[in-house]
């Protein structure tokens, strides 16, 4: 039999790990409910998922590879970038996405009891059904290309598992926060537009180092994005390995998934009153 | 019996008003500058201590604003309460609505996972109830069909059937029973009373249907301004809260600014009252006359199509009808309005009548004020009366309407 005491503020910090396991099937359920209606009532449908990265692809070839001339020593300008992209996708559905979840989700929150950190993280899995096409897109142009991947590609889910934690903790701020701060819902779109130029997407991030005074590049790293970008390009294409300045973004990472959870907690015992 | 299943101890939820911590920027830094204005608190409840039996089905009852839909949220976990203790044994469901989580876009068997998950069963739970729910449901032909297709009767009766099959040793309940049509609604009572009478589960029930209170529930619980004034019997208390006494609801009633009947800032109302034909105030009204009711209020905000509604209860609790005010009369400037309902003759029967008010807006609905207790009136009954035809006893029904009759000799 379950036995359970309610009282003001207990277990405040602790993360119940039991209680997510046994809510998993809602996860699922939920994550299916999103990939469902992602596509409803579309004439095209799922082939959008392979419209948008393919346009973004097309756009940065021919700006930055074309026209710009971003140098990227001996590898074809399109592999570069959409293996920037990738990750990069993945990270701006996931947050767009969990950012506004909670609201989104707010009549079941305000009538029925759920660990609510199950809303910001289902948006992660449809996430990976993007972030599966744009592999596909590698895959393709390496063949054409003739490319072989380097052997650092063993790294690569660790730098995947980068990207999930980096956009899941982004992800899971922003949704706790843009409860109490709605005008998050309008910060976030600006955030993710900007990122994908304040990230190294289109460009190599050793373009920025050399020509960059040492604090600026600093700066440039604390965003939870540009080491994981980095890092999983690095794993596929090898070449130089990516410079020190990565760990900022990666502790910086792991030290907003941490604080995060611990947030999202605290707004979670009273998110019904003041969704 | 014995064992307990809920304890509650000192259970209080305050809410500050004037100080909310949803907003925006703006509002937070421009709270930093200048000098905060002293919030107020708010008791939703306050001390609230009782004890639940296993097995026991117990009825919470109280006016709007009592607390009652505050104390099913603190126990079910939505919210946190802001001090006291609650020890619950047992596995708990709690419906605070039918079909929470539906998305129209998704099929009936979609939303029927979704929506018992929701309500905490496994997959492995829902799949093994399935056709029980098809079958409680009667949508079996478009089990495969969005919902968005269906009516709005098959929507309430799939969200329900998944709702009954649940298998909880405690189960709270708020008002969902106050949807469907009647042979539906029956259906459901039945369930519950199955759930509680048969399997010795606990119930918690909130409801201002004090008939099906008094029917389901061997226990009763009133709260009252966030605390509780009774506990007892189930008849007892439904007894107490019929007894407008302790209400002092009467043939008018007058509201402040800042009464919780206004949900928003966009309606405020004045005052109700009973009125005769010739537009006098009345205090009894005469079976076989026009009775008035009138109705105060201040639209605020321009832009809005706030229209009055009535809401006309026996004094049992059965709603008798809701009448809304044709919508192309309403104006949609700020200002003050009156409004007169005229409930014809010789339409109500002989027996006490609880009025409701409520304004809203219509599409989508939006109400903007509400108090479905505020006026009590009695019918009187007049021998010479056209409906009774000369009969002179008692004559059953919530009303008695002066229906067109034909006779036809067929000889």
């Amino acid at each position: 039999m379950s036995n359970v005491v309610i009282e003001a503020g207990r277990n405040r910090l602790m993360l119940n790990i039991r209680e997510l396991w046994r809510y998993k099937d809602l996860f699922w359920l939920l994550a299916y409910r999103d990939y469902r209606i992602r596509y409803a009532q579309t004439a095209l449908g799922f082939v959008w998922a392979f419209i948008q990265p393919f346009a973004t692809l097309l756009i940065f070839t021919v700006v930055f590879g074309v026209a710009a001339k971003v140098d990227t020593k001996d590898i074809p300008y399109p592999l570069f970038a959409i293996c920037g992209m990738t990750a990069w996708t993945f990270f701006s559905y996931v947050l767009s996405n969990s950012s506004n979840s909670i609201i989104t989700s707010q009549q079941m929150v305000k009538k029925i009891y759920f660990p609510r950190l199950i809303i910001p993280l289902s948006k992660a899995v449809v996430g990976i059904i993007d972030f599966f096409i744009a592999l596909l897109f590698i895959v393709i142009l390496c063949i054409y290309y003739k490319f072989v991947p380097s052997a650092n590609i063993i790294y690569l889910p660790l730098f995947a598992i980068m990207t999930i934690i980096s956009s899941l903790a982004v992800g899971i701020w922003m949704s706790a926060l843009t409860i109490r701060f709605r005008d998050l819902q309008h910060v976030v779109p600006f955030l993710v537009q900007l990122g994908l130029y304040a990230t190294p997407i289109a460009y190599p991030a050793e373009m920025l180092v050399t020509s960059l005074p040492k604090w600026a590049t600093v700066v440039y790293f604390i965003n939870p994005m540009a080491g994981a970008v980095e890092g999983f390009r690095w794993s596929i294409l090898g070449g130089q390995p990516p410079n020190d300045y990565i760990y900022i973004s990666f502790i910086l990472v792991l030290v907003l998934f941490v604080t995060g959870l611990f947030y999202f907690r605290k707004v979670e015992r009273t998110m019904a009153d003041i969704v | 019996m014995g064992e307990r299943a809920i304890k509650v101890e000192g259970l209080t939820k305050r809410y500050t008003i004037g100080n909310q911590k949803s907003g925006s920027f703006r509002e937070s830094f421009s709270a930093l500058l200048r000098k905060r204005a002293k919030p107020i608190d708010f008791f939703a409840l306050k001390d609230v201590s009782f004890s639940v039996d296993k097995g026991d089905a117990i009825g919470i009852v109280g006016r709007n604003g009592a607390g009652k839909s505050t104390l099913l949220k603190v126990l079910s976990r939505i919210t946190e309460p802001s001090s006291g203790r609650i020890e619950i044994n047992g596995r708990v469901a709690s419906l605070l609505e039918v079909g929470t989580g539906f998305h129209p876009e998704l099929t009936g068997r979609e939303n029927i996972f979704l929506n018992g998950t929701i309500l905490g069963m496994t997959r492995r739970e829902v799949s093994s109830q399935f056709d029980a729910i098809v079958d409680f449901s009667g949508v079996e032909k478009f089990i495969d069909t969005p919902v968005k297709h269906y009516s709005s009767g098959m929507y309430v009766r799939l969200a329900f059937a998944v709702a009954a099959h649940l298998d909880p040793e405690i189960l709270i309940i708020d008002e969902v029973l106050a949807v469907g049509d009647a042979d539906f609604q029956k259906k459901c009572l039945g369930k519950m009373e199955e759930v509680s009478k048969n399997y010795g589960r606990t119930v918690l029930f909130v409801s201002h249907n004090m008939t099906a209170v008094s029917s389901l529930c061997n226990k009763g619980i009133m709260l009252k301004s966030g605390m509780v004034s009774e506990i007892g019997t189930a008849a007892d208390v439904v007894h107490k809260y019929l007894n407008n006494e302790d209400e002092g609801l009467t043939y008018y009633k007058n509201w402040q600014a800042d009464d919780e009947i206004h949900h928003d800032g966009v309606v405020q109302m004045h005052y109700v009252k009973l009125v005769g034909s010739d537009g006098e105030d009345i205090s009894v009204a005469k079976i076989s006359e026009s009775i008035g009711i009138e109705l105060s209020y201040s639209v605020k905000k321009d832009g809005y199509k706030p229209i009055p509604n009535i809401h006309l209860f026996t004094e049992k609790g059965e709603k008798v009808f809701v009448s809304v005010s044709p919508s192309k009369m309403e104006y949609t400037k700020a200002g003050t309005y009156k409004s007169r309902a005229w409930i014809p003759p010789n339409f109500l029967n002989q027996e006490n009548y609880i009025v409701g008010i409520a304004v809203s807006t219509l599409s989508p609905v939006v109400v903007h004020a509400s108090d479905y207790r505020c006026i009590y009136f009695e019918v009187m009954d007049d021998l010479l009366s056209v409906t009774r035809n000369g009969f002179t006893g008692r004559i059953d029904g919530v009303i008695r309407p002066l229906l067109d009759w034909e006779l036809i000799d067929c000889n």
